[in-house]
């Protein structure tokens, strides 16, 4: 067995994964690691020569307000984000468990956001949340409340975003909770049941415990795609008002594109790429203990 | 199906109530810029919750006439058939490579391709544009299929490889004995095998590239028409007051994939399983 699996091993040539690992290597590898040289230059975008500045950037980074309100922005939105996504996500996924008729077709329809382009579901938004004709006002003005002006006012539009990703990403994480449902043996809830366990301790008890992989998955997912939202926010405030919504993501791309400041853009980027790293790295470790524990 | 000789309980009915408000809400967002793309500016700043009063094409001419959502919309299409056909060429093969031949090759190059998921593209992409301007690529059509292929490569090992494992070996031993080339045998016995897979991967990579925004408002060919996306954001600014060709825009951006998923549904959802078991 032993020598058959070896020479199927030294058959199997290394050329035909050559295509891939060359463009993997050459267009997200390498620009990764460049970044680590780019955020140490003062290059314009434009210019042939990349004067070498040292750290000046990241000593930089760290007295500028506008960095540090961006990074408090991306932690916000992200944080906040996963749990409220979450708390949705398990509560529509223990929803549908429990209905008993057309299951798959509410579980497309919860999804189905999911499929839209951040743009296409930023302005859909931005028409909603309309100030003088989008549902949500023409609805308060109606019962006699005065209207918000939910992407304008800077205390609220970064909620607003927030609320319009939930709507977008919940569908998502429902389908891997309801896989993570379905995946507790049937009979631990029988026999619970015939043990005349109360719901709410059932579902403590057995369920949560029993979701505790899938919960670790979604949570990080919710978290790193919080920290990379950056369509909905072109469409629906462009970091306005103000910089109320500004987040890492945008903050690189107006330093680097529009400002044509690009080295210090990729040193902000490099701090997004460490805030992934320590969530995935988090992640991983929170994992291993579960699994030690199950 | 058995559910329906079910009797009813009232909880039952309670649930699915609850379920049919939360539904009619989350579709509701959908439903509004669907309708929209058939009402003219008026009714839709008047009545924005409203039926059109008559079904109104008027829209759908005049972004054909007028805008370059047609080609943009063409630019979409090409870039995801070109796109997804070159992943599907590479990366399963690598994947099997990988699988396969286990070793410090397999232990090395798994955990490569898997580290570009934690990478975020703004965190590399201005190291990448200045590359591709170096290599004379920026400012193509060839740029965002290039960058498209590399970033699906991450991905895609991670939902091959899970498949490809569940593979007999057995199946490949004999097909060498009888004198097939490893390529040969890969593309003529695995590769059918791993259609499930292979249609997830396409749907996910499909809808994420027809989807995509910012890179290929950077890296396409200047001053014309790029993607759907692309143009879509343009119409800001450009018609600042115009929602009727702005959701008669996002309609042609929304339906192919709506309609993609309504046939291909069981896929997306395996696809979502597969990517959420190590990520």
């Amino acid at each position: 067995m032993a020598i058959k699996q070896q020479s199927l091993s030294r058959r199997v040539p290394v050329w035909m994964a050559l295509p891939s690992i060359t463009l993997f290597s050459l267009f997200v590898i390498l620009p990764a690691f460049l970044s680590i040289y780019f955020s140490l230059t003062s290059w314009d975008g434009l210019s042939p020569v990349m004067k070498f500045i040292g750290l000046q950037y990241y000593i930089d980074i760290a007295h500028d307000s506008r960095f540090w309100n961006a990074f408090r922005n991306s932690i916000l939105l992200a944080v906040v984000l996963a749990v409220v996504e979450n708390i949705v996500a398990l509560a529509l996924a223990l929803l549908l468990d429990k209905v008993i008729k057309a299951k798959t077709l509410f579980r497309s329809i919860f999804y189905l956001p999911n499929l839209l382009s951040g743009i296409v579901t930023g302005y859909i938004w931005v028409a909603l949340m309309n100030y003088s004709f989008g549902i949500f006002n023409v609805l308060l003005t109606h019962i006699g409340m005065t209207p918000v002006d939910w992407l304008g006012n800077p205390k609220i539009a970064l909620w607003s975003i927030v609320f319009v990703m939930v709507w977008k990403g919940a569908g998502y994480y429902m389908i891997i909770y309801i896989a993570g449902l379905n995946s507790i043996p049937q009979d631990i809830l029988e026999a619970a049941d015939i043990d005349g366990v109360r719901p709410v301790r059932k579902f403590f008890s057995i369920i949560v415990p029993m979701l505790v992989g899938s919960f670790t998955i979604n949570f990080t997912l919710s978290l790193i795609n919080g920290l990379k939202v950056f369509d909905q926010i072109v469409a629906m405030t462009s970091g306005g008002p103000g910089f109320a919504t500004e987040t890492l993501t945008y903050q690189i791309y107006t330093v680097a594109f529009s400002d044509g400041r690009q080295g210090y853009g990729t040193a902000v980027a490099m701090t997004l790429f460490l805030l992934t790293l320590v969530i995935s790295i988090v992640e991983t470790k929170l994992t291993r203990r579960f699994e030690v524990e199950a | 199906m058995a559910a329906t000789a079910k009797k009813w309980k009232p909880g039952d009915c309670v649930i699915f109530i609850i379920a049919c408000i939360l539904a009619l809400a989350f579709f509701f967002p959908m439903f509004f810029s669907l309708i929209s793309a058939f009402k003219t500016n008026g009714e839709i700043l008047k009545n924005p919750i409203g039926l059109p009063q008559k079904i109104n094409f008027a829209n759908f001419v005049y972004l054909w006439n007028k805008t370059s959502i047609p080609r943009a919309t063409l630019n979409s299409a090409l870039l995801t058939i070109v796109s997804c056909l070159l992943i599907i060429l590479f990366v399963p093969m690598s994947s099997y490579v990988i699988e396969r031949r286990g070793g410090k090759f397999s232990s090395f190059f798994y955990p490569f391709f898997l580290a570009g998921m934690m990478i975020p593209f703004q965190a590399y992409m201005i190291p990448l544009f200045k590359e591709l301007r170096v290599i004379g690529l920026f400012g193509t059509m060839a740029a965002p299929v290039i960058i498209y292929i590399s970033g699906a490569s991450s991905f895609g090992t991670l939902l091959y490889c899970s498949f490809i494992r569940g593979v007999p070996k057995e199946i490949e031993e004999s097909a060498a004995i009888d004198g097939s080339s490893p390529f040969m045998t890969f593309w003529q016995i695995v590769f059918p095998l791993l259609k499930p897979c292979t249609a997830s991967m396409l749907i996910l990579q499909g809808v994420g590239i027809w989807n995509d925004f910012l890179m290929p408002m950077m890296v396409m060919p200047p001053n014309q028409p790029k993607t759907i996306n692309v143009e879509i954001f343009s119409f800001i600014g450009e018609f600042q007051v115009r929602y009727d060709v702005l959701f008669c825009g996002t309609f042609v951006a929304i339906a192919p994939v709506i309609l993609m998923f309504i046939f291909l549904q069981k896929y997306f959802v395996s696809g979502i399983m597969a990517g959420s078991v190590k990520s």
